[in-house]
């Protein structure tokens, strides 16, 4: 008998022992009491009037399959999203909000109009208006006005729709970024992703559904419940992947052990994971002894996906790529890849844009144009790159941040700042959209004419939330999942399908 | 006094719910106690209708106070109304009857309350919900979406009854029409549109800011005023636009398109309108046997992933994207599921034109991703009865101009994918003029490295 086998051995007996210490007559005569007592609240309490709730959950879940394909409601234009968070909050005003006004009233105090009833992060007393840091041309056909610090993004703006006139109500990063990918600024509820692919599950059984890429140096502040799962069973929330080293921490066989032990071993632990659902009928059991078989598959299937360096040299050319270093660049091109092999949804988060100018990398006028340096040639390159791969129609590109900025200059504290800055802004910023049926060449919305606030096409995070899901083939009033008694959805009571923005 | 009445009267809606309830439960009573195990019900028949009949009696008063408010309509109110009292009328002799004790007539008279109360409630329902409200569910299902239907002509298109018409039709008349005119307004007819309604006239023809009902529209749906009421469903930004520049242009009922003003705001809602708003509909709207089980059994354990579009269809979407090099001889187990494939990805696949034989055969597909596989020229002319087919993705194989030439009679193909192909770059712009409807994608695209890609912007801080 090998030493493997003998170690098979063991392990089935202790399961089987722990079996029967459960099967005495004490445990038995426990277990039953408990068991009738539960019956009887079960009862009680589904007879407390939650008739109107009904507790299925709005897509059928499958414990032993979990990532197993599943259909949406409706046959959805977009059958994956890559979302690019730029974490922070870039300045709209430098970078798709032209505001000529704000230019002439550059320097003067803000008016108190402006500053009455409302709150600001780190505004005090009366701060002075500040001009846009940079130089705007209207650009494409489409004629969407672009600063100078996008040059590349100006190139392709015929391809994407903008969302001039987004509004949220949080101005701290964390529970802003919260809102924007769970639907709520508090902690415990799924993420955009999870919900995703507990609805559609992943076309690739060998990979992930949900798959979660940081750069910047620093993960977003709400930290990692922004791609949690919240309270849908946890196979869904995102797998964070690195794109230096092992992709993910403990992928790699550790040394000695050969392929084939690690699957002996993993069948001789499903075979006891296999027992005990017998035993106790716990679906989550079936969900962990899948979770095992793929995180099996993905030893194989992922550093193959993850690996950039095969990629041709046309293509890092094109990304401005280079393979062995963190950087979004690389997370970009890894995202294509991803969604190439049938990824339902990746969530890249880059931080370093909450330019409030108490530095130099944080200033409006230096640190927002090495961002953009850092991030417009990748961004341009993954909708090109999508495009000539026939991709670009079927997956959803997202790119926004949790909030705006300021038309005024940020006085931390009433005193002026080192640098140029702009406060945390609620009431108005831009995110754009493409690929995945949403229209091309499109603006919707407006501010006023200095960009403190929507006038027209007004649309919150909930809207942007709804639209997503619209584009994947979901009604977001439909798609609910049941938790504490009542249904819950990732727009909870809002959002509305932004259709001006829908081709 | 006004207002006494007008509040007494909007109790109508709420009170006429307990005659309802309570000479339904009489009349259950009575019958019920005939028979020897309820008998003993029989003593609660008589109190039971007395107060069922007070309560039609206050029904019908708040009944009356309401009607003045002279909202509804006429005919459909006066039956109503006829029914109502009726109710009260018979439900009063029922309880004299049931004293006496006649059962003949009793049963008689109660079976003709029977009758009035679901006549009075059926007209009563008309007028608070629209006379279609009972039917309108279903039209709905069966159509599924109220797709207006594109307007083929816009320019000789009359501007008031194809374009602003259906848009008070869908919106408008539920409340403003021919059996309810909230605010004594009536939209459905175009003279008593122009009277306007209680607050005076709707239009100022020529002058839509003055207009009451581009006031009511543009209201925040929080306010009470706002139309329509933000329970109900709003006018999209489009249709508000599209009134305000009919009532601009003088409100005419008339008009054609081309006699009004150009507005560069207008043209491109005018122009989807033409299009149809929604994209043309394609195969997937006409329902399709399920294919057989052991068919996308088959084909699934060759490592394809099979799934239905969405909830409801049979329409299959067949996708290799986990696989990579299968054999031709998969190829077969598309035939089965020919009618129900719509989406074939084979990606990656290392497939041959051996491939294509099956494939032409799925008639319904729409998509057909065929890039990085052995796929050549030979095989593309056997595609042309593929006529739902609208993407084709034939990236990274060995086709040319001359193959891809072959599929311009497709009559429904939208885009071909045809980078990293063997097309010749200069014979480009030919090719792109053989397909007038299909864009033709080359890739390749570049994005040119900037000195600022590569660099660090520094600046002294002030």
């Amino acid at each position: 008998m090998t030493q493997q086998e003998l170690h098979n051995q063991r392990l089935l007996k202790e399961a089987e022992e722990h079996v029967m210490r459960l099967q005495t007559r004490r445990h038995f005569l426990k277990e039953s009491a408990m068991g009738l007592g539960g019956l009887a609240i079960g009862a009680l309490l589904g007879g407390c009037g939650n008739g109107a709730a009904p507790a299925v959950p709005s897509v059928a879940f499958d414990p032993a399959h979990p990532m197993l394909p599943k259909l949406p409601p409706f046959a959805g234009k977009a059958k994956s999203v890559i979302y690019l968070h730029m974490a922070g909050a870039p300045s709209q005003l430098e970078l798709f909000d032209y505001k000529p006004e704000l230019q002439k009233l550059d320097g003067q105090d803000c008016p108190q109009s402006l500053l009455e009833g409302k709150r600001f992060a780190f505004i005090r007393g009366v701060p002075k208006m500040l001009g846009p840091q940079a130089k705007f041309e209207q650009r494409g056909q489409s004629g969407a006005w672009v600063s100078d610090l996008l040059p590349h993004l100006s190139g392709v703006v015929d391809e994407v729709s903008f969302l001039k006139a987004v509004t949220t109500d949080q101005f701290n990063h964390g529970p802003a970024q919260l809102l924007v990918h769970t639907g709520s600024a508090r902690l415990g509820r799924p993420s955009l992703g999870s919900w995703v692919t507990y609805g559609l599950g992943s076309e690739n059984e060998n990979l992930p559904g949900f798959v979660v890429l940081t750069s910047g140096g620093k993960n977003p502040d709400a930290g990692k419940s922004v791609w949690g799962s919240g309270f849908l069973p946890s196979v869904y929330q995102g797998v964070q992947c690195r794109s230096e080293g092992a992709p993910v921490l403990f992928l790699d066989d550790p040394k000695g052990m050969s392929r084939d032990l690690r699957k002996a071993s993993i069948d001789a632990i499903n075979k006891v994971n296999q027992q005990s659902y017998k035993e106790f009928n716990d679906p989550e059991i079936l969900s962990r002894i899948s979770q095992y078989e793929m995180a099996y598959r993905m030893q194989i299937a992922v550093p193959e996906v993850m690996d950039i360096r095969g990629e041709p040299d046309y293509i890092h050319e094109m990304y401005g790529t280079k393979p062995g270093q963190a950087s979004f660049a690389n997370n970009v091109l890894l995202a294509r890849k991803l969604v190439e092999k049938g990824v339902r949804f990746v969530q890249l988060f880059d931080w370093g844009w909450d330019t409030h100018g108490t530095g130099a990398d944080l200033a409006i006028d230096i640190g927002l144009v090495n961002k953009c340096r850092e991030t417009d040639k990748a961004v341009t390159a993954l909708l090109l790159d999508l495009k000539q791969r026939g991709l670009l129609d079927e997956t959803l590109v997202v790119w926004g941040g949790e909030f705006g900025r300021t038309p005024m200059m940020e006085n931390r504290d009433g005193k002026q700042n080192p640098f140029l800055g702009r406060d945390h802004h609620t009431d108005a910023f831009t995110i754009w959209m493409a690929g995945g049926g949403i229209k091309k060449g499109h603006v919707h919305g407006e501010t006023d004419e200095i960009g403190y606030s929507a006038i027209s096409g007004k649309v919150d995070v909930f809207d942007v939330q709804a639209t997503i899901l619209n584009q994947l083939g979901f009604d977001h009033e439909k798609f609910t999942y049941p938790f504490q008694g009542r249904p819950f959805r990732l727009t909870d009571v809002k959002g509305k399908v932004i259709k001006d923005i829908i081709a | 006094m006004g207002t006494f009445i007008s509040f007494t009267g909007r109790f109508h809606p709420l009170l006429v719910h307990l005659p309802i309830g309570i000479l339904l439960m009489a009349l259950l009573l009575q019958w019920l106690s005939y028979s020897q195990k309820f008998k003993a019900l029989q003593p609660a028949v008589p109190v039971t209708l007395l107060i069922g009949a007070l309560a039609a009696l206050f029904s019908c008063i708040t009944g009356y106070l309401l009607s003045l408010s002279g909202e509804y309509d006429k005919a459909t109110l006066n039956v109503h109304m006829w029914m109502g009292i009726g109710v009260a009328v018979l439900a009063g002799l029922l309880y004299v009857l049931t004293i006496r004790g006649r059962r003949l007539l009793v049963n008689v008279t109660g079976a003709l309350l029977l009758l009035f109360i679901s006549v009075a409630g059926h007209y009563g329902g008309s007028l608070t919900h629209g006379s279609d409200y009972l039917s309108f569910s279903f039209d709905e299902e069966e159509g599924s979406k109220s797709v207006r239907k594109p307007i083929a002509d816009i320019p000789n298109a009359i501007v008031y009854t194809d374009i602003i018409q259906p848009v008070f039709q869908e919106k408008c008349y539920s409340c403003h029409g021919a059996t309810k005119q909230k605010g004594n307004l009536r939209m459905d007819v175009a003279g008593l549109l122009m009277k306007g309604g209680k607050t005076g006239p709707a239009i100022v023809a020529g002058n839509a800011t003055e207009s009451e009902l581009m006031r009511r529209l543009l209201l925040e749906p929080e306010e009470k005023k706002h139309m329509p009421p933000k329970e109900k469903p709003q006018l999209t930004e489009q249709e508000i636009a599209l009134l305000h520049w009919w009532i601009n242009n003088g409100a005419s009922l008339d008009k054609k398109v081309k006699e009004t003003t150009p507005d560069a705001k207008i043209s491109p809602i005018l122009a989807a309108l033409q299009g149809g708003s929604v994209e043309e509909a394609d195969i997937t709207a006409t329902p399709v046997v399920a294919a057989a089980t052991k068919d996308v059994q088959a084909l699934r354990a060759a490592g394809a992933t099979v799934m239905p579009i969405s909830q409801g269809s049979n329409y299959l979407e067949v996708s290799f994207v986990a696989s990579t090099q299968i054999s031709d001889t998969i190829a077969k187990l598309f035939i089965p599921l020919k009618q129900q494939i719509v989406s074939l990805k084979l990606s990656n696949t290392g497939m041959s034109d051996a491939v294509m034989p099956a494939i032409a055969q799925c008639k319904a597909l729409l998509r057909l991703h065929l890039d990085h596989t052995r796929i050549t020229d030979k095989a593309l002319p056997q595609m042309t009865g593929l006529t739902n087919l609208r993407h084709l993705n034939l990236v990274g194989t060995e086709v040319t101009a001359d193959g891809v030439r072959a599929l311009k009679v497709l009559p429904a193909l939208k885009a071909v994918y045809l980078f990293q192909t063997k097309v010749d770059r200069n014979g480009w712009a030919a090719l792109q003029q053989a397909f007038p409807h299909t864009s033709l994608d080359s890739g390749g695209y570049i994005v040119k490295t900037l000195p600022g890609d590569t660099t660090k912007f520094t600046k002294p801080a002030k």
